[in-house]
């Protein structure tokens, strides 16, 4: 037995927000998802509950009240949206698990804007110090979520952190939607994950994967 | 969102607001609503709670599946499953929520740092156990020595508000009797007076 989770997917409609809440609507655990368009969120749920009758989702107008609840709060937001939210959040999402997923791209997706010394990781964790920042699906595209094994391989989902016992919570998460966690290491490391998230664009773009690629470390 | 917390905290030992700040790096702040779980037996409880708002319950399940009440909290008390927190073993208790709760956590990591690193946490998390224990004993000793009547009277001294806010079905399980055992013995005890 295991006790049921809280998740607050902030930002649950975006194409990211809504392949990892549809993913998580399968697993034990409730979700309360979030974003701007309250009526888009609503069709959300409807459309996970078509689609799986026992999930437990909800819509929230708030994204505090979501945090508050939550274990763990998963931000899947633009990185330029993620200041804003840090600071309504801050105070409910002391030591909590937060999921950075973002990718700084600049607007053609070219290059990252944020500096080599720093990252989106490391930047969301200066502004909530208290949390436990866990830097984790950035280098997954949307689609991947329905697509866990490309051309017979599972998909890595690499992750970086500060936290061991978050890093684990997080794994165990990215396990339960089929995914293979690979610990990077400590948050820092969120600059070369966030890199290969922009080398991947780059390729899908140059390759035509149609948005259905991933990391995978091949090993014996 | 942490007033009960501190007020408690104040009451055993008092705190400037320099240290009430540096604790409140180590809390994290959690709603439940009525019926989820704080705790399921098996998983390790990875923290204890203070209950700002609401009430929880602990229970055990028999072989049966009944449901045998070991804990309550209301506001301004604190519950989890001690031997699962200390020593990281799956817990037997389940806790759930009577009504939709407020609650502070104090995680096992968090709870080791303030340990090795405030003194005064260290007092606070003494005199909290000593009150549980001495409460514990008190409880055992009328559970097992006293008559019905003296153990519902002594159970309601002892927790006044809690016989107020609960249904008498699970303050019947608290104390080991069934609900119709209660109910006999507190209309024995109004035919007395």
């Amino acid at each position: 037995m295991s006790t049921k989770q809280t998740i607050a997917i902030i930002g649950a409609t975006g194409n990211m927000g809504s392949a990892i809440a549809k993913s998580l609507s399968k697993t034990n655990n409730r979700l309360l998802l979030f974003a701007r368009h309250f009526d888009k969120v609503q069709a959300l749920v409807e459309e996970i509950k078509k689609g799986n009758a026992s999930a437990e989702a909800e819509a929230v107008e708030c994204p505090t009240n979501a945090s508050w609840e939550a274990d763990i709060i998963i931000l899947a937001l633009p990185y330029a949206d993620e200041k804003e939210i840090a600071a309504k959040i801050k105070d409910v999402a002391n030591q909590k698990i937060l999921i950075s997923i973002s990718n700084p791209l600049n607007e053609t997706y070219s290059a990252l804007v944020t500096a080599a010394d720093t990252s989106a990781g490391e930047q969301l964790q200066q502004l909530l110090p208290n949390s436990k920042v866990v830097k984790a699906f950035n280098t997954v595209f949307a689609a991947d979520f329905a697509n866990t094994i490309i051309d017979g391989k599972q998909v890595d989902t690499l992750i970086a952190g500060n936290d061991t016992q978050a890093l684990e919570t997080v794994s165990e998460l990215a396990r339960s939607i089929d995914l293979n966690p690979l610990v990077a290491g400590e948050l820092p490391w969120s600059r070369t994950l966030e890199n290969m998230a922009l080398l991947l664009i780059q390729f899908t773009m140059k390759y035509n994967y149609n948005w259905v690629a991933g990391w995978k470390v091949l090993h014996n | 969102m942490y007033e009960l917390f501190f007020q408690k905290f104040n009451e055993k030992i008092a705190l400037t607001a320099e240290e009430e700040a540096f604790i409140k790096q180590y809390l994290t702040p959690k709603k439940l609503r009525r019926k989820q779980y704080f705790l399921q037996e098996g998983d390790v409880c990875k923290s204890i709670c203070l209950v700002e708002k609401g009430a929880l319950r602990a229970y055990v399940l028999d072989e049966t599946g009944d449901e045998h009440i070991t804990a309550f909290a209301l506001e301004g008390w604190t519950l989890g499953d001690l031997y699962s927190f200390i020593k990281a073993e799956p817990a037997t208790w389940n806790i759930d929520a009577l009504e939709d709760c407020e609650l502070v956590l104090i995680s096992k990591q968090a709870h080791d740092e303030l340990m090795q690193t405030m003194p005064k946490y260290e007092t606070y998390i003494r005199m909290l156990m000593t009150d549980a224990y001495m409460a514990l004993q008190r409880r055992t000793t009328y559970m097992i020595s006293l008559p019905l009547e003296e153990r519902y009277l002594a159970f309601t001294q002892m927790y006044p508000t809690l016989f107020q806010r609960v249904p008498q079905h699970m303050i019947a399980s608290f104390m080991g009797l069934s609900a119709e055992t209660l109910s006999r013995v507190r209309s024995r005890i109004s035919n007395r007076k």
